[in-house]
């Protein structure tokens, strides 16, 4: 039974160093290439040792496709393929390819400037590794060999993130990577289109999450901004990822208009300021808002934001706003977390709450240099859970989480299992220690989800394996003709499960050429000319059922004639023609359904049997039937054979 | 253990075990093992134990609770496995296996079994296993069940657990342990198709590598068997194994060495126009199986040529490889495959059709066998051969149809074969071959030069840079190159408009200008004119380019020149030096003001001298330069703002930066200290305006000029500065306050109570 394996080498069920191998059909392909931002040793990127024990990651893999930019989906890349030595081709899209190496340069410095690693990727491999990528558009089929395609669709998430089917004859698989389904200010909303994958391999990042407003979001963060400025205040806003900078940028530089603000705003020179000038240049995959306006004005050109100023950051008073997620290792993360002490570039600052009370995702704080207000807005382009259940309009057969936490997955499993059964009761009380709002997004992710998948919600641990079992339909061609001629026999009557050979689709576990129906009574469902057998021809990758002759001429080969014989002895005084006339009466009493005739050159034939009566050299009283027989009359052949040994009725 | 964490981890166990406090994530956990780890091994862990009862008293509860939470069990485990390493060896319930059960599982079997055969069981207990402790005969029973059963995975597994033992244990019981156990393991090879191929592969060649496979014979048997009976892809990995084999029959080696050729020995077959000159060795004639496989399918085709190529490219550079080593037959081979890739071969045989049509512009293939190709340039090979090498690499790099990664490898090769072809002895100058294969590859090389390819332009730079470095004095290459458009060419690229291009055309640049090869519309008669010209040009690329690795490129090549005493450097080595340590400094890449105090250190070693110098046959110089020497270098020092941009760089916002900055200081300060000199200039006000700027940049201030330094000045301010203490200072990383224990253990607990709506919302 052929199989989809699926194995999370990272990202199964946590965040951080995407990478899921898949096999399909024969072949291997590794999904993302990313790092983990909570490690600074060995275990920040995936452990390639568990692809293949002892044999070369190029021999084994067909392909490496990176669905984005973001690191923990490509910040490995270049150690895998220039440091661990894969030297296949690596896919992406082209905004992908360009934005890249700029996220792997700033990686690099991090790592090798400011945390002093050493035996890093250079600057050279990134390179090299860039040279190894293949750009691929929206909607375009690459074949990557001859047996194995993929396709790219439009993600949202960032800028040039997609999702990719994986497809190898009639099996497929869809990653998502990670996705968005709600348009924001500059990308639209992922598609993709009816494709029924076997497997559809989702992130999900909010899977028990539904997130309030966007619109309430913007409208308070726009407010805390203005607030701050118009007291003389400063903001600052750390964002984490590429992607969100140029989202909040387009909002404040529109608020910023719409206001007639004159207070200026920064960006940090470096990773935004080099990834807007892609971001200028990639307008065909922003949303329709920006494509339309942007010949008037591209909205990356940017009139109230300049380069930031160093000295900025030591002037007093700023209010910090973190727009995503800081992990733990980081000052983001303890500021986050509501710490009161902190240790900066060598220096203690300690904190001091001043506005009571300080709730711990809004700590206002007084710094050496002013007061600092805190606060935590979810700015993230990840899809919520009922945008999650959107993917469903590729109506996959299976479903895969990832890039979750396996408590929210098992729950969000569970909960989308009980809503194919039957709908949830509204504020039934939840199980595994979630609170009632989770338990409520779940239940509105369950009711989102208007098409389950038909076969299993699966998830898998890091290093573990799934396996599908998949029934592949092979189509078969066969010529009107040969079917009308097999369907005048009635040969397809007893096959039900040929019934759909005229439309192409055979199950695979039917034997390619079913023998025919063996012949338990009489023989009338013997074949009874060489023209009604089938036999199935592989040619060009069609598989096609033709009659023996037609295979033969398309094959280039000659008949090959078998024949059988056998000597019968019978005890006859009468003359070799005599007896040969008393064969056939009695062969014609017996097989009524039969063509037997008696030829001019006295011998007998039933069918392709010919049977010759001759004298026996030594004793004149026996005669010596001849029989001989085709191979495909076999059957009869030995039936004819055993009922002349019996003797011929006595003459009356 | 650090008395502010002994004070923390109480209140932090609290939350472990208690079911209501959500968790911190795993990588938490993972790095609060980390921690316990290192402090296990500095010291008793006992004493850790009973200094801190909350541990005990953590993994107690934990493991007596009904439903605990899989990651805190999870972390008890391993921590308690942590603690009881000490004592045992119980190492493998540490590190990153957590993820892959199966390894972790079958590592623990191997441990328990060495441990419990550590003891009594030492020497050479009988095979039948009657003397072994219960505990390691329950082990081997389950491993023996699991090699009879016909479930592949369990098969997978057993035979991983034994490759574990085989690699670890050297003791003499893993004998007996193979005498029970190499008949299962032989019934393996009967089986059709063979299970679990790779493991058992796997498994025989740990065997082969241990003292096992010294003392038994019949382990060559059972591989040389399991050679003919493994199909040619699956036999492949045992083949390369057997010959890295440091003792092992030559029948065998032969035998392996044969396997690996069959593909190659099956390609020449099918390339043959006519009965050609002798092949491989016997045993590697293309045998039907082999045949078959090609015949099979193109992706076992394809699988099986690239395994092939790539085993034989590893064993080529193995001291250990078979001799003689077919290299002419190897050499055929590798150019009938790239041909077959290409479309140029025109087979006359069945095999030769088929591969024709399935290896046609098969990239995977052609990448393998560029690759082995250019491994093969170490060794010789008949004149006309090498002929045919150079011919289908032009092939190669002028065909439209190559990809880009394709075109890279096709450039390496070539460049291999290039480097690797013989001098003329007369002239010491390029062979005749080799001159002529030049003039056709220079075209070639300009028309990839004009490529709208990034990636072939980008590779075609790369060659020339390689090339020109080793052949720049090669009169023959010389008037090649000057005769082509390829400087020019090289030339306009410094405005390409992909960085990667304009840097890999700086570096080229530079190269061939080092050897005087940037030819410029002066002619090669001015060479001081174009000199000045590329100088500037590439200083304007330092000064205004807006990505950074041209940037990196030109300080690159700046440092090269200085090193090398470029003439057109030298002539005004003061003026140079300035203008790129100007540019250098206000550049916004770090690397780029890194290699800025790079190419200050040389300058610095040209007028003071290498820092300790430790040849035993230098003439013995001072330490210290003589202060009349010092007091003009110091000059000149102060004339180049040598000093303004090193202490500016000194409280560089990037670490490298300022260390770099550092040990040049503490070097210049070593020169100059023990000759006395100009020290006794005291607190003049120059010194008290140098500390203030110092104070200044110290504090963020980036702005205001240093303005006309005295050296003086200079010295007495370097003398009075912590240099040391500030690379002891600088040598930590920016986040190791992050990464201490305490910081750990403080978000830990700072933060239980927020998690849950804020943990996942990644990017």
């Amino acid at each position: 039974m052929p199989e989809i394996r699926v194995t999370p080498l990272g990202a199964g069920q946590d965040v951080g160093r995407s990478c899921i191998l898949v096999s399909i059909g024969g072949k291997n392909v590794m999904l993302d290439c990313g790092m983990h931002m909570g490690f600074s040793d060995d275990r920040r990127f995936p452990d390639f040792s568990y692809i293949t024990r002892n044999g070369r990651l190029t021999d084994f893999l067909d392909c490496v496709i990176i669905s984005h930019f973001h690191l923990d989906h490509c910040g490995a890349l270049p150690y895998f393929s220039e440091m661990v030595g894969y030297d296949g081709p690596i896919y992406m899209t082209q905004p992908t390819q360009a934005i890249c190496p700029i996220l792997l340069e700033d990686y690099r410095k991090i790592a090798v400037d400011k945390k002093g690693e050493a035996n890093f990727f250079t600057s050279q491999m990134i390179k090299d590794c860039m040279k190894k990528v293949v750009a691929v558009h929206l909607h375009q089929t690459v074949q990557v060999d001859d047996e194995l395609e993929i396709k790219a669709y439009y993600a949202g998430h960032v800028l040039g993130a997609a999702m990719f089917q994986i497809k190898v004859g009639s099996e497929s698989v869809v990653y998502t990577g990670d996705y968005n389904m709600t348009p924001d200010r500059h990308l639209g909303a992922a598609w993709i289109d009816k494709c029924r994958p076997n497997l559809l391999i989702t992130e999900s990042t909010y899977a028990t999450t539904i997130r309030d407003s966007k619109r309430c979001r913007e409208r308070d963060f726009l407010k805390k901004v203005h607030e701050t400025v118009e007291r003389g205040g400063k903001v600052l806003i750390p964002v984490f990822a590429l992607g969100r900078a140029q989202e909040l940028c387009i909002l404040l530089e529109t608020f910023w208009e719409r206001m007639d603000l004159k207070a200026p705003i920064y960006f940090s020179t470096g990773l935004t300021e080099k990834a807007n000038h892609y971001y200028k240049l990639f307008i065909p995959w922003t949303n329709q808002k920006i494509r339309k306006t942007f010949v008037q004005r591209n909205m990356f050109e940017f009139k109230h934001i300049k380069a930031f100023d160093r000295a900025f950051a030591d002037s007093p008073g700023p209010m910090v706003i973190m727009p995503g997620y800081c992990v733990q290792g980081t000052v983001g993360h303890k500021i986050l977390s509501g710490q009161r002490k902190l240790e900066m570039e060598g220096r203690q600052v300690v904190i001091t709450p001043t506005l009571p009370p300080p709730a711990l995702s809004h700590a206002c704080c007084d710094t050496a240099a002013g007061v600092m207000q805190v606060e935590y807005m979810s700015f993230s382009a990840h899809a919520d859970a009922r945008a999650s259940c959107s993917c469903g309009q590729a109506e996959p057969e299976n479903v895969l989480l990832v890039h979750g936490e396996a408590k929210k997955m098992s729950f969000l499993k569970q909960k989308i299992e009980q809503n194919s059964v039957g709908k949830p009761r509204r504020g039934r009380a939840c199980e595994g220690g979630f609170s009632r709002a989770c338990a409520d997004r779940a239940r509105h992710l369950a009711e989102a989800l208007s098409t389950p998948p038909r076969g299993q919600l699966l998830y898998a641990a890091n290093g573990e394996t799934v396996t599908l079992s998949t029934s592949p339909s092979i189509p078969v061609g066969i010529s009107l003709g040969l079917l009308k001629r097999e369907m005048a026999q009635g040969m397809w009557a007893g096959h039900a499960g040929w019934g759909g050979a005229a439309a192409g689709q055979v199950a695979p576990q039917t034997a390619p050429a079913p023998a025919p129906a063996p012949a338990s009574q009489g023989y009338s469902r013997m074949p009874r000319s060489p023209g009604s057998c089938r036999h199935p021809i592989m040619k060009d990758s069609n598989f096609r059922l033709v009659s023996s002759e037609q295979a033969l001429k398309e094959l280039g080969l000659a008949e090959h004639q078998l024949r059988f014989t056998c000597r019968v002895h019978l005890h006859d005084t009468r003359k070799e023609q005599e007896t040969a006339l008393r064969v056939y009466s009695h062969l014609k009493s017996v097989l009524k359904d039969h063509c037997v005739q008696h030829l001019p050159d006295g011998s007998v034939t039933v069918e392709s049997i010919l049977i010759q009566a001759a004298a026996h050299s030594e004793d004149p009283s026996t005669k010596v039937l001849l029989v001989s027989w085709t191979y495909q009359d076999e059957e009869l052949g030995s039936y004819l054979t055993s009922l002349l040994k019996k003797g011929l009725p006595q003459a009356s | 253990m650090d008395p502010e964490c002994s004070r923390l981890l109480p209140a932090l166990c609290a939350v472990l075990v208690d079911p209501r406090q959500p968790v911190a994530d795993d990588t938490c956990l993972e790095k609060l093992l980390d921690w316990f780890k290192t402090v296990t091994e500095a010291g008793p862990s006992l004493l850790l134990l009973q200094e801190n009862p909350c541990l005990v008293e953590l993994l107690f509860r934990v493991l007596k609770a009904h439903d605990p939470r899989p990651r805190v069990l999870s972390f008890s485990l391993r921590l308690a496995g942590l603690f009881a390493a000490q004592e045992d060896c119980f190492q493998y319930l540490q590190g990153d296996s957590s993820l892959f059960v199966a390894s972790a599982a079958g590592q623990l079997l191997v441990h328990i079994l060495a441990l419990a055969m550590r003891g009594p069981a030492e020497g050479h207990p009988s095979p039948q296993g009657c003397d072994w402790p219960a505990c390691a005969q329950k082990i081997v029973c389950h491993v023996e069940d699991s090699l009879r059963s016909t479930a592949t995975p369990q098969v997978t597994q057993a035979l991983n657990v034994l490759t574990t033992t085989f690699g670890h244990c050297h003791s003499p019981w893993t004998q007996g342990l193979w005498v029970r156990l190499s008949p299962l393991v032989a019934c393996l090879l009967e089986k059709d198709p063979i299970p679990a191929s790779h493991s058992l592969v796997d498994l025989l060649l740990s065997v082969a590598r241990s003292p096992v496979g010294s003392s038994d014979c019949g382990l060559w048997e059972t591989l040389a068997q399991t050679l003919s009976h493994l199909s040619p892809t699956q036999a492949g990995p045992l083949a390369l194994g057997i010959l890295k084999l440091q003792d092992c029959p030559q029948a065998l080696k032969t035998q392996a060495f044969g396997v690996l050729l069959q593909p190659l020995a099956c390609v020449l077959k099918a390339a043959a126009q006519a009965p050609g000159p002798p092949g491989f060795p016997e045993g590697a004639t293309g045998d039907s199986i082999t045949v078959d496989t090609f015949l099979s399918s193109k992706s076992a085709c394809v699988g099986l040529l690239c395994q092939a190529l790539a085993h034989l490219e590893l064993l080529q550079l193995l001291p250990q490889r078979p001799s003689p080593w077919p290299q002419a037959p190897l050499l055929r081979a590798a150019v009938a495959i790239l041909r077959f890739c290409h479309g140029s071969a025109a087979p006359t045989s069945d095999v030769g059709g088929h591969l024709c049509a399935v290896l046609a512009g098969c990239v995977r293939v052609q990448r393998a066998a560029l690759d082995f190709l250019g491994t093969l340039s170490q060794g010789t090979g008949p004149q006309e051969l090498v002929t045919q090498v150079f011919a289908v690499l032009l092939e190669y790099l002028t065909s439209p149809d190559s990809s880009p990664m394709v075109l890279k490898k096709a450039f390496q090769a070539t460049l291999r074969w290039l480097l690797g072809s013989p001098k003329a002895p007369s002239c010491c100058d390029l062979d005749p071959h080799t001159q002529l294969f030049l003039g056709e590859l220079l075209p070639v090389l300009r028309k990839r030069l004009c490529s709208p390819c990034w990636e072939a332009r980008d590779s075609g730079l790369e060659f020339l840079t390689q090339v020109t470095r080793h052949w720049g004095g090669q009169a023959a290459f010389r008037h090649a190159l000057l005769a082509s458009e390829v400087p020019e060419l090289t030339g306009q690229l410094l405005r390409d408009p992909e960085s990667y291009v304009r840097a890999s055309a700086v570096t080229a640049t530079g190269q061939l200008s080092s050897w005087g090869l940037y030819a410029t519309p002066t002619g090669p008669e001015h060479p001081e004119v174009q000199q000045e010209s590329l100088f500037t040009e590439l200083l304007h690329i330092l000064s205004t380019d807006s990505e950074g690795f041209p940037r990196r490129a030109v300080m690159h090549v700046f440092t090269q020149w200085l090193k090398d005493g470029h003439a057109d450097v030298a002539e005004d080595l003061e003026q140079f030096v300035a203008r790129v340590l100007q540019a250098a400094s206000q550049d916004l890449d770090w690397e780029v003001r890194a290699q800025g105090l790079e190419l200050a250190l040389v300058f610095l070693e040209q007028l003071l001298g290498q820092p300790g110098s430790r040849c035993p046959y230098a003439v013995a110089l001072p330490e210290a330069a003589p202060p009349a020497t010092l007091a003009q270098v110091l000059q000149a020092l102060c004339r180049v703002q040598l000093f303004e941009f090193a202490l500016r760089a000194l409280f560089d916002c990037d670490r490298p930066v300022a260390q770099k900055s550092c040990d040049l200081l503490l070097f210049l300060k070593a020169k100059a200290t023990p000759c006395g000199g100009p020290q006794e200039a005291g607190a003049s006000p120059d010194v008290v305006s140098v500390e203030a700027a110092l104070q200044r940049w110290q504090a963020g201030e980036q702005g205001q000029p240093l303005g006309e330094l005295e050296p003086e000045a200079v010295m007495a301010v370097l003398r009075s500065m912590d240099l040391e203490g500030l690379r002891g200072m600088l040598a930590k990383s920016s986040d190791h306050m992050e990464k201490s224990p305490q910081s750990l253990l403080q978000d830990m607990l700072a933060t239980v109570g927020v998690l849950g709506e804020n943990e996942a919302d990644c990017y």
